[in-house]
């Protein structure tokens, strides 16, 4: 491996890296909530790729627009998803039964999908769709350059609005102690519900930032779904910063590995993390305690 | 405490009411069974009874976090029936729940703030936080330290600083002294009889009853989701029988705490 190609792979890990933290976050904020395993949050994301496209397919107008739209509609359906669904579940097997649920939604979606525009493979054509930038001798596509910066921006949002926002310290309570929550007047039904709507955010976020440079079709959610869940359980099941990093470490070594190993093996690096960490620390790096810390 | 109380003709009889109560969790049998309790203000009334007898859950149904199946509760002599706990909260009561309940995770100051996440009055707020520390020194003193670091003791007066950040008027204390060493204890008691003098009605659930009807004004003996036998506490501590059945049947003696 020449130096400028390892700097290249490095420089695409690190954009990658940024798309897969942003949708873990969302993907661990359900579970840190709610203890909602959500295996439907990668069909939201194909969703919202899909509703990118077809933005733009129909106005001509750049897919980033969609999100004007996207992103507080896919927050109402979380709201609404966790007060009419999740909270149908009994609390006592609330985790199990929500692995069946949010996958029955994921192929409900899938399905709605490939009704809706077929199963043919979708790609955005845009003016900048091949242009690149030169870095350090790394070339970087445009597309890839913008769906990072999007995912950036998001999650420093999701970090500000978590730690600073009155909603935010609503939903830590909620998350570190639901009855002294209550005591103090949060209404944590609601408080959840609005959790929920802010992971379902995230994934219109990753989904518009995805469909930039991504071929799409409606199974592709099932691509994302395991090295998702694979990121939260290394980073610790509810910690937001710990999904970060697990994502930003995965998404660096699967680029870094894509160019001895080809792209098919260079995902199992998310399952070897995963038996890894399960041996050694099964909490997660971040699991337990530290989950809820900020 | 500081704050003025209201005018004595505007107060009620009782502060808090629970009138024939029933409840109980999901389809399990009920816990409580027409249960009756009234706090006067400026009065500490103790609940005590054996394991199970329902104490903490008749805490949880006053404070709104279980509804009860039938009867009443007034709070301020303001029916408050099948209200929530921020509906409760407003009325002017606070529990403090069993064990710890700090939001391990966050600052004392964080705690602290979100025991007045139902005011908006800034200068207010800001009053209460004087307030609290100057009640609770240690809770000025680790002001930015993660609660969940701080000792049992120190946790729980944070909680108490949290649940008395919107001036309550009736303070629910579930086994406040549960897990403290002895001179922690002392302090939890202190502050009782301070919330006392500031007209604040206390209902009180303490495993250690003895010590806790040396402090209380009222004492309510529960069994079986019933209130059996409700009397000054200075009697139920000298009632041989009482001390043999519910206070660990050591020999009643006169304290000089007793309803001081």
């Amino acid at each position: 491996m020449t130096g400028t190609l390892l700097f290249q792979s490095l420089v695409l890990g690190v954009l990658l890296g940024g798309l897969y933290a942003l949708l873990a976050a969302g993907l661990t904020l359900y579970f840190g909530v709610m203890r909602v395993v959500m295996i439907a949050h990668s069909a939201f994301l194909i969703l919202a790729a899909y509703l990118a496209w077809f933005f733009n397919q129909q106005t001509g107008m750049d897919p980033l627009l969609s999100l004007v739209v996207t992103v507080p509609l896919f927050f109402l359906v979380g709201v609404g998803m966790q007060r009419l669904l999740i909270t149908r579940l009994r609390p006592a097997t609330l985790t199990m039964m929500s692995v069946l649920l949010t996958f029955a939604v994921a192929l409900f979606i899938e399905g709605m999908i490939g009704f809706v525009w077929s199963g043919t493979q979708r790609r955005i054509q845009l003016p900048y769709s091949s242009a690149s930038v030169e870095f350090f001798g790394a070339h970087i596509a445009v597309v890839k350059l913008v769906a990072f910066a999007l995912a950036a921006l998001s999650l420093a949002l999701l970090y500000l609005i978590m730690k600073h926002s009155r909603f935010g310290q609503a939903l830590r309570a909620t998350i570190q102690h639901s009855e002294a929550a209550q005591l103090v007047g949060i209404k944590t039904d609601r408080v959840a519900g609005f959790g929920f709507g802010l992971g379902l955010a995230t994934a219109a976020i990753g989904g518009t930032a995805l469909s930039l440079d991504a071929t799409i079709y409606p199974s592709l959610h099932w691509h994302w779904i395991g090295p998702l869940m694979a990121i939260i359980v290394v980073g610790g099941l509810g910690s937001i910063p710990g999904a970060a990093i697990a994502a930003m470490v995965l998404g660096i070594g699967q680029s870094l590995l894509q160019v001895p190993l080809g792209t098919t093996w260079a995902q199992t690096i998310f399952y070897v993390a995963l038996f890894v960490t399960l041996m050694l620390r099964p909490q997660g790096f971040f699991g337990g305690r530290l989950a809820q810390r900020f | 405490m500081s704050e003025p109380k209201s005018a004595a003709s505007s107060q009620p009889e009782y502060l808090l009411e629970l009138d024939d109560i029933q409840a109980g969790y999901g389809r399990a049998a009920m816990v409580l069974r027409g249960l009756t309790i009234k706090v006067p203000p400026s009065t500490v009334v103790c609940l005590v009874g054996p394991n199970g007898a329902g104490k903490s859950t008749v805490l949880k149904v006053a404070s709104g976090l279980l509804t009860p199946r039938s009867g009443a509760i007034r709070v301020n002599g303001q029916d408050v029936t099948g209200q929530g706990p921020q509906q409760m909260l407003s009325s002017g009561l606070a529990h403090v729940l069993q064990g710890h309940s700090v939001f391990r995770e966050m600052s004392v100051a964080e705690n602290v703030l979100l025991g007045a996440y139902t005011l908006r009055d800034k200068a207010l707020v800001a009053e209460r936080v004087a307030f609290v520390q100057e009640l609770f020194p240690i809770v000025g003193e680790r002001w930015k330290q993660l609660a969940g670091l701080l000792s049992g003791g120190q946790q729980k007066q944070v909680e108490f600083a949290r649940s008395l950040m919107v001036s309550p008027r009736v303070v629910l204390l579930d086994e406040p002294s549960m897990g403290l060493d002895p001179k922690t204890t002392a302090t939890v008691f202190e502050q009782v009889v301070r919330m006392r003098e500031a007209g604040v009605a206390v209902l009180l659930v303490e495993q250690n009853a003895r010590r806790a009807l040396e402090t209380a004004d009222i004492g309510c003996v529960l069994d079986l989701g019933r209130v059996h036998i409700t009397g000054p506490a200075p009697e139920l501590l000298a009632d041989p029988q009482l001390s043999e059945l519910y206070l660990g049947g050591r020999p009643a003696e006169p304290s000089p705490s007793a309803g001081a």
